[in-house]
């Protein structure tokens, strides 16, 4: 099931999640495939990709354009390029090439562990140490262009956990798929998820007054933690050799990493009021709000979020799966933008995140968006919210060769991925038989196909 | 129209079509491309509408527009039947995590055909404009897949002036599923758990609504026959019906039974049954079930069915696709459910898609994707005019409506769709909907929104 569901349909999911997770447990004893993926060989040094439809993200749109990929970067993009006579040369005449898709709001290939739902306030989780690399879902995003990926914590809590930023080469192994140096990122929550999750339970937060409470709370716990290593700093500094230094606490670390602007903060939050409130906590706290997630109602209250920097990661056209979506409308991201908000789609969903460039193309119809607008809410903007935008998400020079060929306007309804490139490897060949993999060959794993449309799915 | 609009946005409560009540104008469209989906493109074509009925079609300059038409210059605009989604749950789901508004299924048995949509079906539901203003003007109302049998399906025009106009048709289909979501007794240890339990509980229900059946007609001819001599005899029992004996069972009045009765249209084939299935071998087993009791069959979903395409061709049903958004399983390539729409058509199988969403229908807010699932349906090797078909005639084909709907043919319902570009692109934008010849405010909630905050 992909929508949410009345709750009481949910009940029969865990069931078959339980099933899948110990079929996938029992394929990993009995193939050993699961464990020995194959590895392709080193990708050529020089690409050149000739007479395709550059969408560059950054720099507009070149018809008949020429990208020159060298060891991995963008070396040339433009009418022409200097690539040398031995490149291998990709003849794109009629077909698109985009800087690969970025989804900054993915919840994939974490098998189910997407919210540690037992306190409001779990900021030392890492989801890297959920992170499963087999999970089919990476491969059918890669399928569908998206070469980076946000996997953030769950919004059962008002601070959930660190996220881990992956590249999507299919096929290699774990450490192999993150995101090189990415800054860090941690997600926070609001609204209707963790006043449910612990109202239901009879404990704090069960209002919106509750969920805020708890948030500053765990500030001013992270603030005296701060002071006391800030003291006991400054006495080691004066060569104080008896200072004790404070017992470390994981949570406390990782909410002074806030405090001092280590972590990118990234909001699940839906509703105009709590943009508001959300911002005047960040002030009064001293950190800044990366990007809301969601984000539905920002359309009402853009000139004042705008301002602050804050950018969104929203939905194309999602909308009354709960109260705080019943607001929503198919215009706010294009609203928000002419506002002077940086816009970004997002997935939240195995389903969507195949396709993400569509979504971008409704932009076109909802709120007439130019194309170069449209393809930059899939690639440089919500590569500017994980943070990774001087790496990737535009065909420029010096970039990440992480590219996506296409046979039709990606933001049409008909196109589809032919090629896609990381790093100016080759991870998805169309032509190929078989799944389409040149870099992999095991078993994949599947951990049931979460769709859940705001993150709480997995508690 | 103008006042139409005002009233439109004044009014907080979404509007069922006030312009249903207002009298019908004469339009001529003129200079458009007339996606015909019967009879082909017209490039540069001209469509009269009158009394709610389409009455001319063809090429401009070979269609005499009436004198009293208003005419609407379309060049450069594409025009084309309303778009019909095969499966929604409009009406009975405002807002999905809160079940006060939700009404999708009984789930207390799983034989449950004496559940009709049309007695929860809220007409006004703000789901329907926002689906119309995308150019959906018909749909099948259907129960959620809870149960085996979950109940009868209703077919609805998205405008008209209250909830029985909106209602075409009563209690079209039956719908029904099978699968693993069905064993739900199986966590509290109760029948049925299995398959196996779900298939005997199935064929007995059928057995019993037979034998009800039988025995209704036979007490029915009873009745008849002593409309002859009805006679003191009869009198008389009144009276001591107090005392009644066994041999008198058969004279008391006949006792309808609800459920079985319902059953009674499917198993004589009258009705078509709806059945949910995503399994090859599932669909294996419920047509089986289906043959025994030859039901007039719609299969639904078949999303994990690629190696059983040609038995599905060979059952010679009309089947409602996907959602091709449904996932494809570990190790499966990415595109095995994209492309079952192309195989299943190139088998010759004539194919609607719906709006339902991976995993199956849940809710309808995103009704208005319903043609960008079709192009997708394109992209991955359907014909175009089949994918066209697929929403628009073989729905209304399948439910019934075929005379009436799904093309631009004179003497159809003048449900007409008017946008900027091809409907299967999502870059495509609709400027009008026409039901029932009349022209669709283009106001939902949402643009009501949009209005309210736009600077």
């Amino acid at each position: 099931m992909h929508r949410r569901p009345p709750l009481r349909l949910r009940q029969h999911r865990p069931i078959l999640q339980i099933v899948l997770a110990l079929a996938t447990a029992i394929g990993c004893l009995v193939l050993p495939a699961v464990c020995f993926p194959e590895q392709a060989s080193s990708p050529p040094q020089d690409i050149v990709f000739k007479n395709a439809t550059v969408m560059t993200a950054s720099h507009g749109t070149i018809e008949h354009g020429s990208v020159w990929v060298h060891a991995g970067k963008i070396a040339g993009v433009g009418t022409s390029v200097n690539a040398p006579a031995d490149a291998v040369a990709v003849d794109a005449t009629g077909q698109w090439l985009t800087p690969g898709i970025i989804d900054p709001h993915s919840h994939s290939a974490l098998d189910s562990d997407v919210n540690e739902a037992t306190s409001p306030v779990t900021p030392s989780m890492h989801m890297i140490d959920a992170f499963d690399n087999r999970d089919k879902a990476l491969y059918q995003a890669l399928a569908g262009g998206v070469t980076t990926e946000l996997l953030l914590h769950g919004s059962a809590n008002m601070i959930g956990g660190q996220a881990v930023v992956i590249k999507n080469k299919v096929g290699l192994d774990r450490d192999a798929m993150l995101f090189p140096n990415a800054h860090g990122s941690i997600k926070f929550a609001s609204g209707e998820n963790p006043k449910r999750v612990y109202g239901s339970r009879n404990q704090l937060p069960s209002t919106r007054m509750g969920n805020f409470e708890v948030m500053r709370q765990a500030f001013e716990d992270a603030k005296e933690y701060m002071a006391s290593w800030d003291g006991y700093n400054a006495k080691v500094a004066k060569g104080d050799k008896d200072a004790v230094a404070p017992k470390r606490d994981l949570k406390l670390d990782a909410l002074a990493d806030v405090l001092r602007g280590k972590l990118y903060v990234q909001i699940h939050c839906y509703r105009a009021d709590e943009f508001l409130t959300e911002e005047a906590i960040a002030h009064e706290y001293g950190y800044k709000i990366r990007a809301f997630h969601h984000a539905l109602e920002m359309y009402k209250v853009a000139d004042k979020i705008a301002p602050e920097n804050t950018a969104i990661a929203t939905f194309a056209d999602w909308w009354g799966y709960k109260d705080e979506a019943w607001d929503a409308i198919p215009w706010n991201a294009v609203m928000s933008m002419r506002e002077g908000v940086k816009v970004a789609l997002k997935s939240d969903s195995n389903d969507h995140i195949r396709r993400l460039n569509q979504e971008a193309g409704k932009m076109v119809h909802y709120g007439g968006a130019t194309e170069d607008e449209a393809i930059r809410m899939v690639t440089l903007n919500p590569a500017w919210i994980i943070g990774v935008d001087d790496h990737t998400g535009s065909i420029d020079v010096g970039k990440d060769a992480d590219l996506v060929l296409w046979n039709k306007d990606p933001l049409s309804t008909y196109a589809r991925a032919q090629k896609v490139y990381i790093d100016g490897d080759l991870f998805f060949d169309a032509s190929l038989p078989g799944l389409g993999t040149p870099h992999f060959k095991g078993v994949m794993h599947d951990a049931g196909g979460f769709g859940g449309e705001d993150g709480e799915d997995g508690q | 129209m103008k006042k139409l609009i005002v009233i439109a946005l004044l009014s907080a409560a979404p509007l069922f079509l006030s312009a249903a009540d207002a009298p019908k104008k004469t339009i001529a469209i003129t200079g458009a491309r007339l996606l015909t989906v019967s009879h082909g493109i017209i490039e540069n074509g001209t469509l009269v509408m009158a009394d709610g009925k389409i009455t001319a079609v063809g090429e401009s300059g070979k269609v005499t527009v009436p004198s009293n038409a208003e005419v609407v210059d379309a060049h450069g605009m594409t025009v084309y039947p309303g778009l019909i989604d095969p499966e929604t749950n409009f009406g009975l789901l405002e807002i999905g995590s809160d079940e006060n508004t939700t009404d999708t299924a009984e789930p207390s048995d799983e034989i449950m055909p004496h559940m009709r949509v049309a007695d929860a079906f809220h007409a006004e539901t703000e789901l329907i404009p926002v689906a119309r203003l995308n150019g959906i003007t018909n749909a099948v109302v259907a129960p959620a897949s809870d149960d085996t049998i979950a109940g009868q399906d209703i077919f609805i025009q998205l405008a008209g002036a209250d909830r029985d106009a909106m209602i075409l048709g009563r209690d079209v289909a039956l719908a029904m599923n099978f699968g693993a979501e069905q064993r739900r007794r199986g966590s509290h240890s109760a029948f049925p758990s299995t398959r196996m339990g779900l298939i005997t509980q199935l064929r007995q229900s059928f057995f019993d609504a037979q034998d009800y059946m039988a025995k209704r007609d036979a007490a029915a001819k009873k009745d008849e026959k002593p409309e002859a001599k009805k006679d003191d005899k009869a009198e008389s029992k009144k009276d001591d019906k107090s005392d009644t004996k066994k041999d008198d069972k058969a004279d008391k009045p006949f006792k309808r039974d609800l459920k079985l009765e319902a059953l009674i249209p499917y198993l004589k084939g009258e009705r078509p049954v709806v059945i949910g299935v995503y399994e090859g071998y599932d669909i294996e087993t419920i047509m089986k079930v289906a043959q025994e009791f030859h039901l007039k069959v719609i299969l639904n979903h078949v999303t994990h069915s690629q190696e059983v395409l040609d038995k599905i061709a060979a059952y010679k049903v009309p089947v409602i696709v996907g959602s091709i958004y449904d996932f494809p399983r570990a190790n499966e390539r990415f595109d095995a459910v994209y492309t079952l729409p192309a195989e299943l058509a190139k088998r010759g199988v004539k194919i609607a898609i719906s709006s339902a969403d991976a995993g199956g229908p849940v809710s309808s807010h995103s009704s208005r994707n319903l043609p960008y699932a079709a192009g997708f349906a394109v992209a991955y090797g359907l014909p175009y005019d089949e994918a066209l078909k697929a929403i628009t005639l073989n729905v209304a084909d399948m439910f019934g409506f075929g005379d009436k709907l799904g093309s631009l043919d004179v003497g159809k319902t003048a449900n007409v769709v008017l946008a900027n570009g091809d409907p299967l692109d999502v870059r495509t934008s609709v400027k009008q909907v026409y039901i029932d010849g009349a022209a669709v405010p283009m106001v939902s909630r949402q643009t009501q929104l949009r209005d309210e905050y736009k600077k």
